[in-house]
């Protein structure tokens, strides 16, 4: 034997480490892949779900000024708003229908349906919102006045600063009757 | 539980035997320290794919994306700075790793009959591993990617009679844009990894047939065989959790930003090339005229041909110890000098002399981006509404007349229209940097 701490293994006539020796080394080895491992696993796990994990900042957009909205008659308005996509800003469009009441208070709906998520509009003649895709109809305060909507129209925060109309756009989940935020 | 699971399988797919032979593998002379590069690099290269994995997760592969995605892992991306700086430092130590372990071999006399083909795979490995290097090098996008990638591929063209093909075909085009981005991004991430595990599968399967070659020395050979398992493994796995311990500290104290985005008009760039490649590019420095295709191709393709064929050009078939292989261990010596020489004298140029301040690189992006020069003439462009700037480092020497005049214009030049930019701290010293590097004598 070239080393003496070798001892000649059963099967093969080759020599190992046996007894504590072999534990010791047993130990280091798995230790050293266990440190390894984890402050590997760790910080990927993190980088995966981070950014999925991350809610979108919303801020306010100006989106009219207060006099050009007519009082009791919607409005349909843009708005534009800047989004950061990862490493992308891209400038999103949006027309949201803004309504001013007598007193001066505006609601702003979000333009989809209720009911499946199509874009609605203001039927003049008959003072109601109407959706083409199946026939919902809604008053001026949102309030479902015909078809298979199963909630009032979707309110979008709104303030009013100086004259001007912020906004701040959702998104809401179609078909049931609570509001769920999406 | 987890022994009572290994039974139930062992019983069905005879896993002992497959243990024995993975383990039990005969060391001849024993484990030892020194036998240990061939695991480290394949450590490492495991480490490269798995942050490479992670990294493709948030990369694209566009000229008008790459470098904001990087960006993005960079400051946004939680650890993201530390899976990017574990692959960026990854590959400088795969590098270091097969050097060695190809020291070791060629040191040890390892590649001689029967292990020819090992060491021949092992070269072709080393080779993709290059490839590797040079192809990861231009996905970040930024101006050092750009430009050192525009060299590397020019070299290519001084190859007579096919050069001209061989650029085109490696920019995918006239021009390095993007078609050159993906094609490089896909060679890096799908053909390379194909083409290396092949390779590496190859090398161990050979290793297993012909057995690891122990000692050159007879008499310790003849002393017997230690069986793979514990100790070489042990000895294997403090060397990988010490090189990924090197890694982390790299990652988390040395930060490598990056430079500005690709900009192929601005030609003042001077590129400077990873350092394993330092040497070579120092060599070209070197090498003129009638000359150069001697430098870019003759002599690396001699090199690449011999050290391939080396186990069959070598005479001295069965002698292992490097006293008896006297023109060997010479010629290794020699191209060993001649490689770290190149290289000391690049690192010397490099940082020994001055450098230049990277903020006036920087100041100039700004001066370019803040659009200064819708006003401010510099050497015959730009406007003429502001004072001409092509001087203003001669006519102004103080910087902090420069901040003073960043900050407010008016405050110290009364009367002035230029507008306030809204400069950040580092922003403002960068611009300042510029405007004071502008003299007449450089």
């Amino acid at each position: 034997m070239s080393a003496p701490e070798l001892h000649p293994s059963d099967t093969s006539g080759l020599s190992t480490p046996t007894g504590t020796r072999r534990r010791f080394f047993q130990w280091v080895t798995r230790a050293a892949a266990g440190l390894i491992g984890l402050s590997l696993a760790i910080p990927l796990v993190g980088y995966v779900i981070s950014p999925a994990l991350k809610r979108r900042t919303q801020s306010w957009v100006d989106v009219a000024s207060l006099d050009e909205l007519p009082v009791g008659k919607p409005k349909q308005v843009d708005y534009v708003a800047t989004v950061q996509d990862g490493y992308l800003e891209t400038k999103t469009q949006k027309a949201v229908w803004a309504v001013k009441q007598t007193d001066g208070q505006v609601t702003v709906f979000s333009p989809i349906c209720t009911h499946l998520g199509c874009g609605y509009h203001w039927d003049e003649g008959e003072q109601k919102f109407k959706c083409p895709c199946h026939g919902s109809a809604f008053d001026l305060s949102g309030r479902v006045v015909a078809g298979p909507a199963p909630r009032p129209l979707d309110a979008l925060p709104s303030k009013m600063e100086k004259g001007r109309l912020l906004v701040m756009y959702k998104e809401f989940k179609s078909g049931v009757a609570g509001k769920i935020e999406l | 539980m987890a022994s009572r699971i290994y039974a139930w399988l062992d019983s069905r797919l005879n896993l002992k035997a497959v243990e024995h032979s993975l383990l039990d593998e005969p060391i001849p002379g024993g484990a030892s320290w020194i036998y240990v590069f061939g695991s480290a690099t394949l450590f490492l290269f495991i480490l490269q794919a798995i942050t490479g994995m992670f990294l493709a997760i948030y990369y694209a592969p566009t000229p008008d994306h790459a470098y904001d995605s990087v960006q993005f892992i960079e400051n946004q991306v939680t650890f993201g700075w530390f899976v990017r700086g574990l692959h960026h430092w990854g590959a400088s130590g795969m590098v270091i790793a097969v050097g060695l372990h190809m020291l070791q071999v060629f040191l040890y006399g390892a590649f001689k009959p029967p292990r020819e083909m090992m060491w021949m795979v092992g070269v072709v490995l080393f080779l993709i591993v290059l490839g590797f290097a040079f192809t990861g090098y231009l996905l970040p996008w930024d101006q050092t990617a750009y430009w050192a990638t525009q060299v590397g591929i020019n070299m290519v063209g001084t190859v007579p009679v096919v050069g001209d093909v061989l650029v085109k075909v490696m920019r995918g085009g006239e021009l390095l844009g993007a078609l050159t981005l993906s094609r490089f991004f896909a060679v890096h991430v799908l053909f390379l990894p194909a083409v290396i595990v092949t390779g590496i599968m190859l090398h161990l399967f050979i290793l297993r047939r012909v057995g690891p070659a122990g000692p050159w020395d007879e008499k310790k050979a003849a002393a017997g065989s230690e069986t793979f398992y514990p100790r070489q493994v042990y000895m294997d796995a403090v060397v990988m959790a010490g090189i990924f311990a090197l890694l982390v500290l790299l990652a988390c104290l040395v930060p490598f930003p990056l430079a500005d985005k690709a900009n192929p008009s601005d030609t003042s760039f001077v590129p400077v090339p990873e350092w394993y490649f330092l040497f070579y590019y120092e060599l070209l420095k070197h090498v003129h005229g009638p000359l150069e295709p001697f430098a870019t191709w003759i002599l690396p393709g001699l090199v690449v041909v011999i050290l391939l064929l080396w186990p069959l050009l070598d005479w001295k078939k069965t002698v292992r110890a490097p006293a008896s292989r006297p023109v060997g261990m010479a010629l290794a010596a020699l191209f060993l000098l001649v490689v770290f020489s190149l290289l000391a004298v690049s690192l010397k140029n490099l940082y020994g002399v001055k450098r230049v301040d990277p903020g006036i690189a920087h100041g100039q992006a700004l001066f370019a981006n803040l659009g200064c020069a819708g006003c401010h003439r510099i050497h015959g462009t730009g406007g003429a509404l502001g004072p001409d700037l092509s001087y203003i480092g001669d006519e102004r020497p103080d910087r902090e007349w420069h901040m003073k005049h960043f900050r407010d214009p008016q405050s110290v030049s009364p009367g002035s229209i230029m507008p306030k930019f809204p400069l950040t701290e580092q922003e403002l010293h960068d611009l300042t940097s510029y405007m004071v590097s502008l003299r007449k004598a450089g």
